[in-house]
């Protein structure tokens, strides 16, 4: 009889865990760590384009010195830090590594808006392919960046309700995940200077 | 006096009312208008053609062409035109067709949508995960540029589709088989209802074991009630695996004891095997839908 309880108890244990959303907060951490991997994969994929960007632009364009210079030092910058998965949790960390993102877009867009100035540039087919490769990264980057931002509200979201809320506070500990902000300035187009 | 004060509140009550009202009927034309921006076609078949620029005779072309490349590849290939984006952004509305009509097989994600908008001149093409390695951006983007921009140019839309679509099938091919999707796809779909038998299996044999009343009582009651959590199984599957547990909690000792441990497992393994075998291509016929492909946002844009 003894052992009956036993079982009985092993399985309301299991039971109990599945119900009170153990799994679920574990599930949603991980699609969060995973969504993360696809934002950082598309930034190191835009940065790895920078280098072959600037030779072509260099070529054309010698006069656009700053211009240049603007967007390799955003490219160290970014290049120098590097947020880990266990990071994401870390609002200071987070908000540093939007900031040299965000200052690497900036550069870029500012660049952009030089070459419209070259029109041999804008014709040569090299410049064209690395365009194309430039306009695939920048979209990748939303769409990791917004499928971040909902795995993100999913687990606050889990971790927030009620019987979650009481698990982690026993047992998990999770803390609440940083989404990305919309980029300071981004609601504003660069300005065209001619 | 008295009457007046009790006129004031209902009339307050009235007041509120109104103001409450008001209120829902903001929320619902908000909710409404965000709702309205540009919904997403329903998927009818490889070409979904709203915009309605193909002719019916390039259509069918089209269309067996995909067909035939599906069942040999199993990638699929999807065309949509509409009129005109209405001021969304052509790279959010085509990532969010993706996410909806999920084309391409799950798992492997191997799927691409063409889309046009007439009006707005734009061209799109969303490529699945599976496939970014073989049909990259850049690929996706010169595709554009040097296959289809030109005969849209001309007005030669039929000309522009039936090439793109052969560019894009020339630059896929090869990547995925057909056959070799059928049998993971068919583990998935039974594997996790056997797993979970097989471990009911084992605690009504131990509960049955002690003894067979609350052995049958415990896998009628709770193969269902586990399926009905995990699963949310239709109220019929959940009687049937009632029986099953009925029986499973009784006859289960009675087979082990009498048989020998190892065997009896042995062919329950066997059984839910060869259950799932009998599927057969059947899923495989007229009727189209996305095999549940996902998008990452690779792919080209371009305009003409």
């Amino acid at each position: 009889m003894k052992k009956t309880f036993m079982y009985i108890a092993v399985i309301f244990v299991v039971f109990s865990l599945y119900s009170c959303g153990y799994n679920t907060m574990q599930a949603n951490e991980e699609a969060v760590k995973a969504a993360w991997g696809d934002v950082e994969a598309s930034y190191q994929r835009r940065s790895d384009l920078i280098p072959n960007l600037v030779e072509v632009v260099k070529a054309y364009a010698k006069h656009e010195k700053e211009t240049l210079q603007a967007v390799t030092e955003a490219r160290a910058k970014v290049g120098s830090m590097q947020v880990s998965k266990d990071m994401i949790g870390d609002p200071k960390a987070m908000a540093q590594f939007q900031a040299a993102q965000g200052a690497m877009s900036s550069a870029l867009s500012r660049l952009m808006v030089v070459v419209e100035r070259y029109p041999d540039l804008k014709a040569n087919q090299n410049f064209m392919d690395l365009q194309h490769q430039l306009e695939g990264t920048e979209n990748r980057i939303n769409v990791a960046r917004v499928r971040f931002n909902k795995s993100v509200q999913t687990f606050n979201t889990s971790i927030r309700i009620f019987p979650n809320s009481m698990t982690n506070s026993m047992l998990l500990h999770l803390t609440p995940k940083e989404a990305f902000k919309a980029e300071a300035g981004a609601e504003k187009a660069p300005a065209v200077k001619f | 006096m008295q009457s007046f004060k009790k006129m004031s509140y209902s009339r307050f009550d009235v007041f509120s009312g109104f103001l409450l009202v008001f209120f829902c009927f903001c929320i619902i034309t908000v909710a409404a208008a965000s709702a309205a921006a540009l919904d997403v076609p329903p998927l009818k078949g490889y070409v979904n053609d709203y915009a309605n620029i193909i002719s019916p005779s390039a259509r069918t072309q089209i269309e067996a062409e995909l067909k035939a490349f599906e069942q040999s590849d199993s990638t699929q290939v999807v065309i949509l035109t509409i009129p005109s984006l209405q001021g969304e952004v052509l790279e959010e509305f085509s990532i969010k067709v993706g996410e909806t009509w999920k084309i391409g097989q799950k798992g492997k994600d191997n799927g691409i949508i063409f889309l046009v908008s007439n009006q707005d001149r734009k061209i799109r093409i969303e490529v699945g995960r599976g496939l970014e390695g073989r049909l990259t951006d850049l690929t996706a983007g010169r595709i554009i540029d040097l296959v289809i921009k030109p005969r849209f140019k001309r007005g030669d839309f039929d000309g522009g589709f039936t090439a793109g679509i052969h560019a894009l099938i020339d630059a896929t091919r090869g990547e995925f088989k057909a056959e070799a999707k059928r049998l993971p796809a068919r583990k998935n779909g039974v594997s996790p209802y056997f797993t979970i038998i097989f471990f009911a299996g084992v605690v009504l044999l131990f509960i049955g074991r002690m003894s067979k009343l609350l052995g049958g009582a415990a896998g009628a009651i709770g193969l269902p009630a586990v399926l009905y959590l995990f699963f949310g199984a239709p109220l019929i599957l959940l009687i049937i695996f009632g029986l099953l547990g009925l029986a499973m909690g009784i006859f289960l000792p009675f087979l082990f004891s009498a048989g020998g441990g190892p065997g009896g497992g042995f062919w329950f393994g066997g059984g839910g095997w060869s259950s799932g075998g009998s599927g057969g291509d059947s899923d495989f016929g007229d009727s189209f839908g996305g095999g549940g492909g996902d998008f990452g946002g690779g792919g080209g844009s371009g305009d003409w």
